[in-house]
Order: structure tokens, then sequence, then C-alpha cells
């Protein structure tokens, strides 16, 4: 740091740079000047200032080239050259270096001369110059070319920046014209430089409907003060042809926060946007693809659970076909014995001579034996009967009817039978035979259900199927076949006895489950029932009555 | 009151012997045997049988073409035949014996009453010769 000095009112340390030492040079021809001047330096003002001298130009141009001088003080007048020309050469020689002219031409033109092609100063010898003045000047000189460089500096780093980022950097005045672009703007204007863009704004460079939006933009930016950030912008060139930028805008301010125009900076995104766009295509496309495989799986795995469905009605079939072959194999096999048998128990009954009570007894349970063995062989075949049916289109109504007759003998004068059976159903295509057979024991058994009397309900006709009649499936076959809301054939037995007991309700299709006491049933009533039912396309169901006892339902469809 | 003459073709013996002696016990018939198939037709021309009892299912044999053959000959042809098969229960068949397709049936085991009066019933009716196979 300098001394202050009462000698040095000018020196202001915090103006001054720190330096360990500034070398001046001295060209000066004049020998009485000369020691003048470096009286001058001698002074304490001086004190960091480092003294070369040069008496020519050719002198001074050398000593130049070896470096290390900070400051000239520039006599104009040299043995070598003179006035402006001097001045040209040094300069040219050292145009980092600041230069002070001393001059003993009083002429204003030739100082402003000098100043124009770079002089810090033109100071006339002897004109109230002393060394206050020339330390002064030289200071000031040595400040100005700091400050001159530094802003040289950021020019250039500007320039750097502008020249080489691939970003569009602009700065706009107030009308939005042009003042400064970068490289990148001026490339994607096709024009050979920024001076040709410098006054004009984006109507020259622009289609109108881009141009007036991004105006309108930045006339808001301007207003308001608030920049535009990150904004997607569709460019659309005067060709027609359309870029896509991605842009953020901010208002342009003065020293003093007035907005005196606008700059921004804006990315290509034109590429990104279309790859975006291809993107998004192929997105959609995948997702029709994938809606369309979606459907083809759905349309495979229906496809796959009808077959499914079909391998297990063929296994069964042939599961069944073989049983059934089996079971008329046997049922022939025994039948046969026991139509001996029953011959011979006919006979012995009509032509034993007094046959004595045992005897008759005997004869009896023999009967009744066999009749049961045939029931039960009947029971087999008709379970496991795979004879295809004698289907004809039946009115439901009129079998039951007929079937009610074969076991009118069998309803006792305690059971009150209620009929409610529709006329002129729609016809049904049904084996009369087997479905009366069913009938008959759904009938038999809800008499059997009542042996201290009760009320017997007979119905048949349409009706639109609810959600409850569907819920009741034992064995989930229902819904293969029926659907709450479809319309169908109904016939039903509606008993008021004892109804069946809830642990027992599962297994009432079972073959050989029965409620009846030994001898009474063979079991296979309700088995082969539903069999025949089913083989009908139709459902039979079963279920306890809220108000007490059990209703038998056949459904059929329409 | 001249006896009726039934002919019972059944492989087997114990059935048509029973039946035979059923069925001569009560006086009112007179029941001839024939356990062979295939003699049924020479059976039915020697015995003039009024009705035929033919069982359906016997070995190398099908009761309906027993039946056929029978009708086939002109001096046979109107007379009845009741099929008395294993494979339909006389529930089924009801007493009066079950009609399909224009044949007449008799499920066995069947008791002597049923036979007596299935016989009683269509010995005068014949059955059209239609095979039911």
């Amino acid at each position: 740091m300098p001394k202050q000095s009462a000698q040095n009112p000018c020196i202001r340390p915090s103006l001054v740079n720190v330096r360990a030492q500034h070398n001046v040079l001295l060209i000066e021809d004049n020998p009485g000047d000369v020691r003048l001047m470096q009286e001058y330096l001698s002074e304490p003002s001086f004190a960091y200032f480092g003294r070369v001298h040069a008496a020519s130009l050719k002198e001074g141009i050398d000593r130049l080239a070896k470096g290390g001088i900070d400051l000239l003080l520039l006599d104009l007048t040299l043995p070598d050259c003179t006035w402006l020309e001097t001045f040209a050469r040094i300069a040219a020689a050292a145009p980092q270096t600041p230069i002070i002219v001393l001059s003993g031409q009083d002429d204003e033109s030739l100082a402003m001369n000098t100043v124009h092609q770079g002089a810090q100063d033109y100071l006339v010898k002897g004109h109230a110059v002393d060394a206050r003045i020339i330390a002064r000047s030289m200071r000031y000189a040595i400040e100005r070319k700091r400050a001159e460089d530094a802003l040289a500096k950021e020019r250039d780093l500007l320039h750097t920046l502008l020249n080489n980022l691939p970003d569009r950097i602009y700065f706009k005045d107030e009308k939005s014209r042009f003042m400064r672009i970068s490289k990148a703007v001026w490339e994607q204007f096709k024009i050979a430089g920024p001076k040709e863009a410098i006054g004009k704004t984006d109507f020259d460079f622009f289609a109108p409907e881009h141009a007036s939006a991004a105006l309108k933009d930045e006339q808001e930016i301007m207003r308001t003060g608030t920049p535009i950030l990150e904004k997607i912008e569709k460019e659309i060139l005067p060709d027609g042809s359309v870029t896509w930028a991605f842009t953020s805008k901010f208002p342009l301010k003065d020293k003093r926060g007035r907005i005196v125009g606008n700059f921004g900076i804006s990315r290509d995104i034109t590429e990104q946007k279309r790859a975006e766009e291809k993107l998004q295509q192929a997105n959609t496309e995948l997702a029709l693809k994938q809606e369309q495989l979606q459907e083809a799986l759905t349309e495979l795995q229906s496809s796959h659970e009808a077959l499914k469905a079909a391998q297990f009605q063929l296994i069964q079939a042939e599961k069944m076909q073989s049983v059934g072959r089996l079971a008329a194999g046997v049922a022939h096999e025994v039948k046969n014995p026991l139509a001996i048998l029953r011959m011979g128990i006919d006979y012995l009954f009509k032509n034993l001579q007094q046959p004595d009570q045992e005897t008759t007894l005997i004869l009896s349970d023999m009967a009744e034996a066999l009749r049961r063995a045939d029931l039960i062989i009947m029971g087999l075949l008709d379970f496991s009967a795979t004879r295809a049916l004698d289907v004809v289109a039946q009115d439901v109504g009129a079998l039951v009817e007929q079937s009610l007759a074969l076991v009118r003998h069998e309803i006792r004068p305690s059971i009150k039978l209620i009929r409610e059976i529709a006329s002129k159903l729609p016809a049904v295509k049904l084996d009369q035979n087997r479905i009366k057979q069913v009938f008959v024991n759904l009938v038999e058994n809800a008499i059997h259900a009542m042996p201290e009397g009760g009320t017997l309900t007979v119905r048949a006709g349409t009706k639109q199927l609810t959600p409850q009649d569907i819920e009741h499936d034992q064995e989930r076959r229902f819904g293969e076949q029926f659907r709450a809301g479809q319309t169908v054939i109904f016939a039903e037995v509606l008993d008021t006895g004892h109804g069946i007991p809830k642990d027992k309700l599962a297994k009432i299709f079972d073959p050989f489950f029965t409620t009846k006491p030994a001898g009474k049933g063979t079991g296979l009533g309700l088995t082969v029932a539903k069999k025949i039912v089913e083989l009908h396309g139709g459902a039979l169901d079963i279920r306890n009555r809220p108000e007490g006892g059990v209703a038998a339902t056949l459904l059929f469809r329409i | 009151m001249e006896k009726k003459r039934i002919l019972i073709i059944d492989d087997e013996a114990s059935f048509t012997r029973m039946v035979q002696l059923n069925l001569e016990k009560t006086g009112e018939f007179e029941v001839r045997e024939e356990n062979r198939a295939h003699n049924g037709v020479a059976a039915a021309k020697g015995s003039t049988p009024d009705p035929i009892l033919l069982d359906v299912v016997m070995p190398g044999a099908d009761g309906g073409d027993v039946a056929q053959q029978i009708h086939a000959d002109r001096h046979l042809k109107d007379v009845p035949v009741v099929f008395l098969t294993a494979t339909v229960s006389p529930r089924e068949a009801g007493a009066g014996g079950l009609q399909s397709g224009g044949a007449l049936f008799l499920g066995k085991p069947v008791s002597v009453d049923n036979l007596i009066q299935c016989i009683n019933q269509h010995v005068r009716k014949p059955a059209p010769p239609e095979s039911i196979f």
C-alpha cells in the first residue's frame, strides 16, 4: 500500500491496485525534459514506479519488445518519428500498454486525435504539469487500462459464450428488435453474421403466426417484469416448416433497474419433439396391439375353457358309456336269475297245498327281497343309462298331470292336493317316460315325507328366474345353463312334511343316500332323477321351504 | 276250452321251465320251450304258437332279428310276439307291457299274473313286425 502523504492528496488507496511495481518507459529525446521527468519520477509519489528510458522510437520499440512495461510516457517528437505517426507506431508495438502523451504542443486537435487513437492522456509540458499531475495521470491511466482489460475479458467471455453455445441467445430492445444474437441464432436465421439481424425483429425471420406470439410474450415480460420460463414454443419458419424450442425469456434492465428490453435463451428441441411424437405414436400403437392381444387372449381363454368343458364332458360321457355298458351287462345278468326266482316264488305261492304260516311268511319275504333287488338293479341301470333319450316336444303341464295320475292311488285322504298347473305351456323336447319317472319319484318322496298328512302342492308354469333361484346350487351347474332373468318352464312339488335335515341336504343326490328306513327306498331315486333332468339340459333343485317341508323344482329351458 | 299254445324262446332254461310250470299249472296253456335262438323260426313253424314269448338278448342272436325272421314267414306273419327283456323293468313296462316302436315288451322279472294278463290281452292282437333295434 503506498504511503499516503500530505503531498499526494490524490492517492486514494481504495482506487489503487496494490502491485509490487509499475514499470514506466519514458520515450523522450530532449535531455532537459528527460532530467526533469527523472526528477519528477524520483519523488515519493512515484515510489512504486520503476523507470526506464528510451531516446528514440526504435529504442522504445526494442525495449517494449522485451516486455515488462506497464506504462508509456511518450514524447511525440522524436528523432526517428513525429506526431501522430509516433503514437500510432508505439501503440501498434504495445497495444495493451497505456500511453500518456507528453507533448510540447498545446494542440487540442492533436490531443483529441491521440486520445481517439487510444492515448490515456495528453499532457502539455510546462503547462501546469508537475509531478503531482503526472503521477495522477499515470495512476488513472493504469487503472483505466485495468478496467478496460477487465471489460475486455468480460466481453471476451460473453463472446465465447455467444459463439460457442448450441443454445440460441439474443438480446432485444424495448421494441423487440435484435441488439445482439449468438452464433446459433444467426445460423438459424441463415444469415452471414450477427450484424444482419441487428435492428430487425422476429417478423423478419419467422412466419407471422410465431412472430406475433413471441412479440406478445416479450411485451408482457417487459410490462410486468416477470420472466417466462421453460416454455415449449412451436416456431414456424417463413417456408412453413416447423421447429420446436425450449425457451426462457427475461426482462432486460439497466443499472437503475429500469426495463429497457428483453433477452432470452432457447434450445432447439425439434429432434426430441419428433422423437417424442414417434414414441407417443409407438405407444398408441402398442396400446392398440396390447388391446388386440388382450382380446385375442380373452377369446383364446374362453375357447380354452370351452374346449376344457367339452373335453370334460367327453370324458364323462366316455366314462358313463363304459359304466353304462358295464351296468347294463350286470343288470341283464342279474335280472335273469331274478326272473327265475320270481317265477319260482309265484309257483310256490300258487301251488303249495295248505302252506303253513311260516312258509307263507318265508315266501312273502322272498318276494319282497326280490322286488328290492330288482329296484336296485333298475336304479343302477337308470343311473348309468346312456341310452339316447326319446325326446319329443311335450307340454310339461300335461306330463305333470299324467304323472299325478300314475300315483293318485298313493295319495292318502289325509293329504290335501293342490294343483296349479298352467295350460298351453311352450313345448319342451322331453323323453316323457323318463320325466314322468322323475316327477313320480318327487311326488312319492313328498307323500312319504307326510306320514301324518299335510298339503301336497303341484305346480307347473313359466317364470323368470331370480338370483335366489340360481344361488342354491350344490354342484355349481346351474350357472352354466341358467341365468337370473331368464324365462324358464318349471314344475315343482311342495310338501309340508318335516323337511330335510341341514346336514343331509348336501348329500341328497348322492347315490344310495336315503333318509328312508332300510328297505323303503333304494336311495337311487334322486340321483337318477337329477341325472335324467340334466340329460335334458334342465336342472333339479331341492330345498327346504321357509314354512316347513320341501320344495323340489324342475327347470327346463324354453 | 282249447288251451292256448305258447312258444317261449329264451336261452335261460331254468326260466323257460319256470314259465312252463306256472302257465301249464293253470290248465289254460300249453307251453313249448326253445332255448336255442337259431331254432326259433323252426320251433314257431312246428308249434303254431299264439303268442310267442321272445327274449331280447340271447347269445349269438338278437330277439328282434328272430322276430323279423318269424314274421317273414307267411304262415307266421300274424303271430303276436311279446318281448321279454331284462332291460326294462315291470315298473317301466306297466302291467300291460310297454309298447315301444310298435313292439310289446314285458320286463323281467315278471310275475306270473302279469304274464298271463299280458298273454290274454294281446293274444288276438298281432304285433306289427317292426324291429325295435
